[in-house]
C-alpha cells in the first residue's frame, strides 16, 4: 500500500497531490506537460525533497517532512524506469542490470547470475554483452525494467515509458510493456501524457493539471465523465459547466440547455460531437436546444469533419463531409445548432 | 558550399599569419644537427633533464588530479558565496605570468616565506628542491585540468545519477561508479592538457625551484642554459618537446575547441 501526499514548490511548479494505490494495482499519472507529473515521481522516489506530506509504503515512512524524515533514494524500495530508460552507457546490459544488486552488497558473481535470469525473463537474454546505446528503444526498455525489478522493489514507477519510441515501434512495445508489468506483483504507478497509453496500462487513471489532481477513477469513468477541459479534450468531447434544475441547465455563459434529466445543482454536461446537428436554417421538430451561431474551424479528419461552432454556446460538432457540402459550410459562416436533450449526459460537478 | 573569391587583403594577412608560427619552426629545424642528433639527445646532460622532466610533469599532473577533481566537482555542483571569485582565483596561472607565479610561490613557501618558515620547522624543503619544481608545475598547469573536468561534469547528463540512486547507490558509490566513468573522456583530456602545460613549465619553476641539475632543471630550463654552452643539445631538446606539443595537439583538437 502506497500513501503518497506529496507537495513540493519549484521554481513555477506548486505540486500538492494525494495518491493511494493498492498492491497490485496499476495506476496511471496522466497529465499535460509542466503538470508536475515527473516532479511527482522524483519525489515519491527521493530525488526531490518534500515541501510538506509524506511518504508511505507497506506501512514504512519513507519521508515525512513534518517530523523530518527524508530516506534517501538508495534506501527506499522503489524501482525507477526512467524517461529515455538512463542505461549506463559504460556499463554492458548486464552490468546495467546486475548495478542495483551490487549496490545492495550481493557478490559480483551471484549478482550476474540474477542479472543473467532476468534479462532471460524479459527476452534479452542475447543483448547481456552488448552496450546499452546499440540497444533499439524496445530492447533499451526491457532492459531498463529488468535493472529496476532486479533489486526486488515493493513499487515500481515509470516516467514517460514509451514516449523515447518512435510511433512505428510504440503500439507493439506498449502491449509488451503491458504484459511485464503484470507479470510484477507490487504496486505499479506509470507517468505519462499520452491518454492512450494510460487508458492501455492502467487499472486506475489519476489526472493531474497545474499542480492538483482534478480527477481519479477507472478509465471508464473518467472518459465517460470528464471533470476537465483537459480530459474532455483528450476524450474529444464538448465539456460545459453550469447549475442545473429540474433539467435545466444554466451554463456560466449565460446560455441554458435542456437535458432529459440529471441531478440538481453544480453540474457538468457533456455532449458528444456526434450529437450536434448543425443545419441552414431554423430546424423544425423536436430538438430542444436551438442556437445559432458561425462556424470558425473546419477540420478534415478522413471520413469525419469536427467543426467548431463560435456563438453564446461554442461547441464542436462532428459532421460528413457531405453535410459539409449540402450546408454550404465554410469558416465564418452562419450555422445553426441543436442538440436533443436526450444526447446531453449531466452529472454532479 | 559558397566559393567566392576571398578578398586578396585578407589573404595575403593570414599567410603572413601562417608565416609568423611556421618561420620559427623552420629555423629550428634547420639548425638541427642530424648528423649528431642521437647523441646530442642522449648526451648525460640531455638524459638527466628529460628524466626529470618526465618526473616533475607526471608528480605535477597526479597532484592536480587529486586535488583537481573535487575542486571542480565543488564549483560545478555546490552553489556557494564567491565561487566565481574562487574560480578566478584558481585560473588565475593560465594567464599569470609564470615568473610572477614563482615569486609568489616563494614569498608563501620559500625559506623566508609565510608559511616557509612553519614548513622548514617539519623538516619540509620546497625551493630548490623537486618537490619545488613539481609544485611550481602543478600551480601553472592544474588551471588547464580543473576547467576541463567542471565543463565536463556540467555537460554530463545529471540524471544518470539519479537512476544510480534509485537502484540502491550511495553517494560515493554512485560518484565513483557512474560520474567518474562518464567524465573520463574531461579527465583524461585536462589531464593531457595539464601534463603538457607542466612539461613546458619555465618561469615558476626557475623562480621558485631554482636551476639545478638532476634536481630542478628541467627540458626547458635545460634548453634555457644550453643554449649558451652546447646549442647543438639545446635544438635537440627543444625539438622533442615541440614532437610532443604537436603530438598533443593533433590528438586533442576537437576536445581542446570543446573546453575552452
Amino acid at each position: 500500500m502506497l500513501t503518497a501526499q506529496v507537495a513540493v514548490r519549484l521554481g513555477t511548479l506548486d505540486l500538492d497531490v494525494s495518491i493511494e494505490a493498492a498492491p497490485g494495482e496499476i495506476v496511471a499519472v496522466l497529465g499535460p506537460n509542466g503538470a508536475g507529473k515527473s516532479t511527482f515521481l522524483r519525489a515519491v522516489a527521493g530525488l526531490v525533497p518534500l515541501t510538506k506530506g509524506r511518504v508511505e509504503l507497506d506501512d514504512v515512512v519513507l519521508e515525512d517532512a513534518a517530523r523530518d524524515i527524508h530516506l534517501p533514494p538508495e534506501r527506499r524500495p522503489i524501482g525507477v524506469v526512467f524517461q529515455d530508460y538512463l542505461l549506463f552507457p559504460h556499463l554492458s546490459v548486464l552490468e546495467n542490470v546486475a548495478f542495483g544488486l551490487r549496490a545492495r552488497g550481493v557478490a559480483a558473481r551471484e549478482a550476474r547470475v540474477t542479472a543473467g535470469s532476468w534479462l532471460d525473463r524479459l527476452g534479452v537474454a542475447d543483448y547481456a554483452q552488448a552496450r546499452p546505446p546499440t540497444l533499439s528503444g524496445g530492447q533499451a526498455q526491457r532492459v531498463a525494467l529488468a535493472r529496476a525489478l532486479a533489486t526486488g522493489p515493493r513499487l515500481l514507477l515509470l516516467d514517460e515509458p514509451l514516449a523515447a519510441l518512435d510511433a512505428s515501434s510504440r503500439g507493439a512495445v506498449r502491449r509488451d510493456l503491458k504484459r511485464h508489468l503484470a507479470s510484477f506483483a507490487g504496486i505499479r504507478i506509470v507517468i505519462t501524457h499520452d491518454p492512450l497509453e494510460a487508458v492501455a496500462l492502467a487499472d486506475r487513471l489519476v489526472i493531474l493539471e497545474r499542480g492538483r489532481v482534478v480527477q481519479t477513477g477507472s478509465p471508464a469513468e473518467v472518459t465517460q465523465r470528464p471533470r476537465s477541459r483537459y480530459v474532455a479534450d483528450l476524450v474529444g468531447v464538448n465539456l460545459l459547466r453550469g447549475t442545473a434544475s429540474a433539467g435545466q441547465v444554466r451554463l456560466t455563459g449565460g446560455a441554458s440547455l435542456q437535458s432529459a434529466d440529471g441531478p440538481d445543482g453544480e453540474v457538468f454536461a457533456v455532449i458528444h460531437p456526434r450529437a450536434v446537428a448543425l443545419h441552414r436554417v431554423h430546424p423544425e421538430g423536436s430538438p430542444r436546444n436551438v442556437w445559432r451561431g458561425r462556424a470558425s474551424a473546419l477540420d478534415f479528419q478522413g471520413d469525419r469533419v469536427r467543426v467548431g461552432v463560435e456563438g453564446e454556446m461554442p461547441i464542436v460538432a462532428e459532421v460528413t463531409p457531405a453535410a459539409v457540402r449540402e450546408l454550404d459550410l465554410a469558416e465564418g459562416g452562419e450555422v445553426w445548432v441543436s442538440v436533443k436533450a436526450t444526447e446531453i449526459t449531466v452529472y454532479p460537478a | 558550399m559558397r566559393s567566392e573569391r576571398p578578398p586578396v587583403l585578407f589573404v595575403v594577412l593570414a599567410a603572413v599569419g601562417v608565416a609568423f608560427f611556421v618561420l620559427p619552426l623552420i629555423g629550428l629545424l634547420s639548425r638541427a644537427p642530424w648528423e649528431t642528433a642521437l647523441g646530442d639527445l642522449f648526451s648525460p646532460e640531455a638524459l638527466t633533464a628529460l628524466r626529470l622532466s618526465f618526473v616533475v610533469s607526471i608528480a605535477a599532473t597526479a597532484l592536480a588530479v587529486l586535488l583537481g577533481i573535487p575542486l571542480a566537482w565543488v564549483y560545478a555542483r555546490v552553489p556557494f558565496r564567491g565561487r566565481d571569485v574562487v574560480r578566478a582565483l584558481t585560473t588565475l596561472p593560465m594567464i599569470l605570468p609564470p615568473v610572477v607565479g614563482g615569486v609568489a610561490l616563494l614569498f608563501a613557501f620559500g625559506r623566508r616565506g609565510l608559511f616557509g618558515q612553519a614548513l622548514d620547522a617539519i623538516g619540509i624543503h620546497l625551493p630548490f628542491t623537486t618537490a619545488g619544481a613539481v609544485l611550481a608545475a602543478t600551480f601553472v598547469a592544474m588551471p588547464f585540468f580543473v576547467l576541463t573536468v567542471e565543463a565536463g561534469l556540467r555537460s554530463m547528463d545529471r540524471r544518470y545519477e539519479d537512476a544510480a540512486r534509485t537502484l540502491g547507490a550511495g553517494r560515493w558509490l554512485v560518484f565513483r561508479r557512474v560520474t567518474l566513468p562518464l567524465i573520463g573522456p574531461s579527465i583524461f583530456a585536462g589531464a593531457v592538457l595539464c601534463w603538457a602545460r607542466a612539461l613546458g613549465e619555465f618561469g615558476a619553476t626557475i623562480t621558485f625551484a631554482g636551476n639545478l641539475p638532476g634536481t630542478t632543471q628541467t627540458l626547458p630550463l635545460a634548453v634555457y642554459i644550453a643554449l649558451e654552452t652546447r646549442p647543438e643539445v639545446a635544438i635537440m631538446l627543444s625539438l622533442v618537446l615541440l614532437a610532443v606539443s604537436l603530438v598533443i595537439l593533433i590528438a586533442m583538437r576537437d576536445r581542446y575547441l570543446r573546453a575552452f
